[in-house]
């Protein structure tokens, strides 16, 4: 035993057995993350249960199965559940999604498994997926063109579904044309006379609201309104074209209700589908849920605009710290003198790094969004005032926020790439005459760029993930609009936005539909994590691109 | 006991006491230095003839390097490095408090102990010192960098891959592209830190021939371990012990006959 330890094996082994637990952990959070999130995409088979209640009555129930668990007895008894003739410890119980959200008081139910008397999965139930108040399960039974039925006589269920593709096809068309239409052109007038109505507040504020150009800002506003209202018509005649159809449902209380089509945004057949198509549909499912905007208070829809709020605000941090980072620690490193001050310095920029993130909000909301801000309103747009421009929490805020609370580690690694550089290297261009400052941009910055890439990616993780300071200075969760658009010019930065972190938050903790929101927060988490190695693997491959490129040598 | 021949014998000896302003090319006038409290050059005085090789030899720590690297004002960079005395060129000090240092250091090459090009292409590593001066014409850079090339007995060996990485260089290479890249700027006088002590027998052999050919253009000061290198390849040799100047004289009369004891000792390897 004595010598088994004097070989040192044991001290591998648990070095190894440390490196074991930490990839266990890494893979097994991964590997949850990933089958919770990414099963909610899989189309789930829709069972038709007849539940017989304690009483003798039965009831048809068409849903999802969403959720099964083992509760026991004692605590169904304790909140009032009593079932006779059963004796077991525990009782399974089944958590089904029967949507339907506006006929039945809850869209997620639970039921007994003993109460269950007979359990189908028919090939015709249909799910609907709607644009508002969620699914709706059922079998349609008819198609409506302006309230009367497309068939003459009762459908095949097979023409059914050929008419109802064709037909939601042309309604989904539409819809797309239509917002189309109301997010850039008419969203273009609405930006137009908005500008219009500051540029003519300016003016009176600075008393040269001329004749002349009050004249030219009414013209033009009338000119705008014209239009407007010429697209406006047209919008409503697409709105009338699209609510055109309708269809019939069946659903599991056995009422016919009609839905009219331009709510319906997909209907599938779960119970139906092949392998393949079941994939497809996975696919699909996942391409709309990063593309598309949130729906019903987060809980339904994609989440595109969170997405593109966290990207578009870690590079924005990027471009800031960036430059900020490598400045100071080109001073720290190469300029300031060696002495107890300049340690002094460097002692407490590393422990800025230590600060809890909400204190950078709270400083954030403060200094930037109050003081900042605010005196920038004053100054440049006091037009817009008393509502805020900049002086309220924004995307350029949460950037710059991030930045100063990342900039200790872009300081840090990039001070330590510039000790690594040989000073052979620095003396050898001094020796050709080069100043210091030559010798700086030509030769020395070019070959600590990858340790100022490491340090980037690491305060792009460090940003990616951090959600609490941002809540103080600029994420919201709905943001109405994106912050980069077609509208001059181009980048509103004075936007608030919305970000894959506070989503999760907000969908889990926020949300009005529990049950609902479970999966998305997981999806939500998955995408996250993938979002942030993406923008890691991204400055990992540029960084070992200037790493190859600069080699430096090996003495 | 080392047998050292000095086979130099084709360049006369000058009065090094009495240069002309024209066989000139340095005049070190009382220079003294000290690292914060610990002096490390003692009251040297010497002159350095225009268009030949001198050599600073030494034991480890004699002050050589740091001789060599005062000429060029490298110490500047050392924070506690304080000079006192004068480095005349040209009649001027280079010390003044009104001379350009970048400037200085054009017309004092340097090349050290290690190669070290930069991380940028062969031909980027030779016009290096030319694009600081703002020079940019291709036509006239391609020139430059065959002639520098050509004088640093490189061309052959790396006309075909100019746009390569310095790196894929062998040691002996890199050292010579150093050296070109020092000549391409066409300084006055050439210093070599040692420039073959990092290098196998066979590039040390090329480069110690490359440094005669040199001085046709260069005033060349070298500083060297190896007394061999020394009596090869200069015309007057210094010896310096503890950071002083022991004896300064033409190569052939200090290995032949040594004017002082220190001087004989060392050469003879009874110490150092």
């Amino acid at each position: 035993m004595k010598d088994w330890f004097k070989t040192g094996r044991p001290w591998i082994w648990l070095t190894a057995g440390a490196v074991s637990v930490s990839l266990i952990a890494v893979l097994g959070l991964l590997a949850l993350i990933a089958w919770r999130g990414l099963s909610f995409f899989w189309p789930a088979e829709i069972h038709e249960i007849q539940v017989q209640a304690s009483d003798g009555s039965t009831k048809t129930v068409i849903g999802e199965l969403y959720d099964t668990e083992e509760v026991p007895m004692e605590r169904l008894a304790e909140s009032g559940i009593v079932l006779e003739n059963y004796s077991e410890e525990t009782l399974e119980r089944w958590l089904l999604k029967v949507g339907n959200r506006e006929y039945v008081p809850l869209d997620f139910m639970w039921i007994m498994k003993p109460q269950i008397v007979a359990d189908a999965k028919p090939l015709d139930v249909a799910k609907i997926e709607r644009s508002k108040n969620g699914n709706f399960y059922g079998y349609i039974t008819d198609v409506l063109e302006q309230g009367e039925s497309v068939f003459n006589t009762s459908p095949e269920q097979s023409e059914l579904r050929e008419e109802l593709a064709q037909r939601i096809e042309r309604v989904l068309d539409i819809n797309d044309q239509a917002e189309d239409l109301q997010n850039s052109e008419i969203g273009a007038i609405n930006y137009r006379l908005n500008q219009l109505r500051l540029e003519r507040r300016a003016l009176a504020l600075k008393e040269q609201l001329t004749d002349s150009e009050e004249q030219r800002i009414a013209a033009e506003e009338a000119q705008l309104r014209a239009d407007y209202k010429v697209l406006e018509e047209e919008l409503f005649a697409m709105r009338e074209e699209a609510s055109r159809d309708s269809i019939v449902v069946r659903d599991m209380r056995g009422m016919d209700v009609t839905i009219p089509m331009y709510r319906v945004l997909d209907v599938t057949f779960p119970n139906d589908m092949g392998a393949i198509a079941k994939v497809g549909y996975f696919f699909s499912q996942i391409g709309n849920f990063v593309s598309e905007n949130p729906r019903e208070a987060n809980t339904e829809g994609g989440v595109f605009p969170a997405i593109f709020g966290t990207v578009f605000m870690v590079l924005l941090m990027s471009v800031i710290v960036t430059p900020f980072g490598v400045v100071a620690a080109i001073y720290l490193h190469e300029y300031a003198g060696k002495n107890p001050v300049t340690r002094l310095i460097r002692i407490a920029v590393i422990n800025l790094a230590g600060v809890p993130s909400i204190v950078y909000g709270v400083f954030g909301l403060g200094f930037f969004v109050y003081m900042v801000g605010g005196s920038l309103d004053q100054i440049f747009y006091p037009e817009a005032l008393p509502s805020p421009t900049f002086g309220t929490p924004g995307v350029m805020w949460s950037a710059i926020t991030l930045a100063i609370l990342t900039l200790p580690v872009v300081i840090v690694s990039t001070e330590e790439g510039l000790s690594r550089i040989p000073s052979s290297l620095r003396e050898g261009s001094l020796a050709l005459g080069a100043t210091k400052a030559e010798t700086l941009w030509r030769i020395i910055i070019p070959m600590a760029s990858p340790a100022i890439m490491t340090g980037l990616i690491l305060a792009v993780a460090r940003a990616a993930g951090e959600v609490a300071p941002l809540m103080l200075v600029g994420v919201v969760k709905s943001a109405p609009m994106l912050p980069v658009d077609g509208n001059f010019p181009y980048f509103h930065l004075d936007r608030k936005f919305m970000h894959l972190g506070f989503h999760i938050y907000d969908v889990g903790f926020q949300s009005p539909n529990v049950e609902a929101a479970r999966p998305l927060v997981y999806a939500t988490s998955f995408l996250l994590v993938t979002v942030i190695v993406g923008l890691n693997l991204t400055a990992i491959s540029v960084r070992n691109h200037l790493r190859e490129k600069y080699r430096s040598l090996e003495h | 006991m080392i047998s050292v021949t000095p086979s130099n014998a084709q360049t006369e000896a000058l009065d090094l006491e009495n240069l002309s302003a024209e066989q000139t090319a340095l005049e070190i006038r009382d220079l003294n230095l000290h690292y914060g409290e610990a002096q490390a050059l003692y009251n040297i005085d010497m002159t350095i003839p225009k268009n030949r090789v001198t050599a600073f030899i030494g034991p480890s720590g004699c002050g050589k390097s740091t001789l060599l690297r005062c000429i060029n004002r490298m110490n500047d960079l050392v924070d506690i490095c304080k000079v006192n005395g004068e480095i005349r060129l040209h009649d001027k000090n280079i010390y003044d408090k009104d001379v350009d240092v970048a400037e200085l250091r054009r017309r004092i090459g340097m090349v050290f102990q290690r190669p070290n090009p930069f991380p940028k292409s062969i031909y980027e590593n030779v016009v290096y010192g030319l694009r600081l001066q703002g020079i940019n014409d291709r036509r006239r850079l391609d020139e430059i960098v065959e002639r520098s090339l050509k004088g640093a007995a490189l061309w052959d060996e790396v006309k075909d891959r100019l746009n390569e990485s310095a790196f894929g260089l062998s040691g002996g290479q890199q050292q010579r592209l150093v050296i070109a890249r020092a000549i391409a700027i066409e300084p006055e006088i050439l210093l070599l830190d040692e420039p073959t002590s990092a290098l196998d027998p066979i590039s040390t052999l090329t480069i110690e021939e490359l440094i005669t050919e040199l001085k046709e253009q260069f005033t060349v000061v070298i500083v060297t371990h190896n007394m061999q290198q020394a009596a090869r390849v200069s015309d007057q040799t210094a010896f310096m012990y503890m950071g002083k100047l022991i004896e300064y004289a033409d190569t052939n009369t200090l290995f032949t006959t040594p004017g002082k004891k220190q001087t004989e000792d060392y050469i003879t390897g009874r110490y150092g």
